[in-house]
């Protein structure tokens, strides 16, 4: 049993922390993880289109991008950008905002993975779709956009709601730079006070407040998706009076 | 033919798990025991604590032959972990064998020989937890002795006296105190400097404001402050003399005096007891300052 969780002294210096520590907190990672996954798709989407896009050139980029991003670890990739980073722009004193490092930092690592996604979608669709709609007379654009990535979707659904969830969760490698997020400052009170129980146990919760509610949004998306297609009702009668 | 290929480098992929699962069994089944034991052994501890009588914890130490001390392993002259042959060395250690040394009833450099003593590499974050749960009996780590902390755990007398210090980049242009205003001072997690430094800076009558990070370990500090994240390192001095190198210094201001105490869990009262008893008298007998004078400490 984990000694003085039930104590109610140490629950009670943690409700008097709360509104320094676990507040602002909160909040950072509320907002890093907003932004950050708002980046991620972009980046994804981007990169997947690239990944399935005709042009070698592209292809070959969006590789170099998954790739290097995907096989090396998240709490490099952060510390990269915390310390070598500002050196490209000054050798002293330039400092990335925590905020915008934590975007970065999350943004393009998830990015990378959801480009994958877009991409593994883009390409489970038959081949035959495609080339019904060319025969149909649809541009590239049009093929995407009516008849590829309303399928996409449906498939890509789960496992984008994976990335999103490990995406906030991910946020809390930002306590290694002393990043103002939620992990941040659970360690620190925690450290402080020694009251190890209560801080990780409520830090664990607020988490669960952020992605929880994510989780089931993307189930709901999920299961909407999956509804049959209706066709869409045309005014026929309209036309057939009138001829 | 791709897919034969396929199929066929599965299959191998597949037997070569297998195989590797056959030779791991004996281990796997092996180790089931050894947690076991350890488990009890760790239920034991915690059931003589509750108990409350006072010799139960140091007589379950006894019978265990060994105690188990929590360290730092990145502090010169304190307790830095030999990376050559894995001994943790300083004077914090020699303490711990001293200490063991009184509880076993043999000599310091006997309990040391027989290897009495069990460390365990712990940092700012790590040692209360470690404590509390029971996997160490002792924290000897530049531990500061506050009132809050007191109410979690069993301090002894202090056995040594530490200031807080500063260091700066040399090329950053800071001279003292005064020049840290609005600039960013690393600190480590769960340490006092924060309050110290505030403290200091208002008593004697400045305006410096600086803002405070906290980090996760002090390589994680070094790190910040020569990648010029940070402008200003500080934690105990004890600590910060082993990160001094060509391109940085420490700053003549020092700060917060602060107390090392050795910390037992709360409920350890007899091992408490005992380590007071040993601190005490090595502090009247003169043998702490001479453990001091050995490892070149103030």
């Amino acid at each position: 049993m984990i000694k003085g969780l039930f104590d109610g002294k140490r629950w009670s210096a943690l409700f008097a922390a709360f509104p320094e520590y676990y507040i602002p907190g909160f909040l950072m990672t509320l907002k890093i993880s907003l932004v950050g996954l708002a980046v991620a798709l972009v980046l994804g989407v981007i990169f997947g289109m690239f990944s399935s896009s005709k042009w070698k050139l592209l292809k070959i980029i969006s590789r170099i991008y998954v790739e290097f991003i995907q096989n090396t670890p998240l709490a490099l990739q952060v510390m990269c950008y915390y310390s070598v980073l500002p050196m490209l722009f000054s050798s002293s004193g330039f400092r990335i905002p925590k905020f915008v490092l934590g975007v970065i930092g999350v943004g393009v690592y998830h990015g990378a993975y959801i480009s994958e996604v877009i991409r593994t979608g883009i390409e489970a669709v038959p081949k035959g779709q495609s080339e019904a709609a060319a025969s149909q007379g649809f541009s590239y654009l049009e093929t995407m956009y009516h008849i590829i990535l309303p399928q996409t979707i449906k498939i890509i659904m789960p496992p984008l709601a994976n990335q999103a969830l490990n995406l906030v969760k991910n946020t809390s490698i930002l306590a290694m730079v002393a990043g103002m997020d939620l992990m941040y400052f659970t360690d620190s009170w925690g450290a402080d006070r020694g009251y190890f129980a209560q801080a990780y146990f409520t830090s664990a919760v607020m988490y669960f407040i952020i992605c929880f509610p994510l989780a089931r949004l993307a189930r709901y998306l999920e299961i909407r998706s999956m509804r049959l297609p209706v066709a869409k009702k045309l005014d026929i009668q309209a036309d057939e009076e009138a001829v | 033919m791709m897919k034969k290929m396929l199929s066929l480098a599965l299959a191998f992929a597949m037997a070569a798990t297998l195989t590797a699962c056959g030779s791991k069994a004996p281990e796997a089944t092996k180790a089931p025991a050894d947690t076991k034991a350890a488990g009890s052994s760790a239920e034991a501890t915690t059931g003589a604590g509750a108990a409350g009588t006072a010799a139960k914890d140091v007589q379950k130490i006894i019978d265990r032959g060994v105690l188990k001390v929590g360290c730092k392993s990145d502090i010169p002259k304190f307790s830095l972990q030999n990376t050559a042959t894995g001994q943790y060395e300083g004077f914090e250690d020699d303490l711990a064998y001293e200490i063991a040394g009184s509880i076993f009833g043999c000599s310091a450099a006997e309990a040391k020989e027989k290897k009495l003593v069990e460390f365990q590499g712990v940092t700012a974050k790590t040692r209360g937890p470690l404590l509390e749960n029971g996997e160490i009996d002792l924290v000897i780590a530049t531990f500061t002795i506050t009132p809050e902390r007191k109410e979690t755990y069993n301090f002894s007398t202090p056995y040594y006296t530490d200031a807080v210090g500063l260091l700066v980049n040399k090329d950053s242009g800071i001279k003292s105190i005064e020049d840290l205003d609005g600039k960013v001072i690393g600190v480590a997690q769960s340490s006092t400097t924060k309050d110290g430094f505030k403290k200091y800076v208002d008593e004697k009558g400045l305006k410096v404001n600086p803002q405070f990070q906290e980090f996760d370990g002090y390589p994680a500090l070094a790190q910040a402050l020569a990648t010029k994240q940070i402008d200003c390192f500080s934690v105990d001095r004890a600590i910060l003399a082993g990160y001094v190198n060509d391109g940085n210094l420490i700053l003549e201001d020092r700060f917060a005096e602060q107390d090392y105490g050795v910390a037992a869990a709360k409920e350890n009262t007899g091992l408490a007891e005992a380590v007071e008893k040993k601190v005490t008298s090595m502090l009247s007998d003169g043998s702490m300052k001479k453990l001091q004078d050995q490892w070149g400490l103030q």
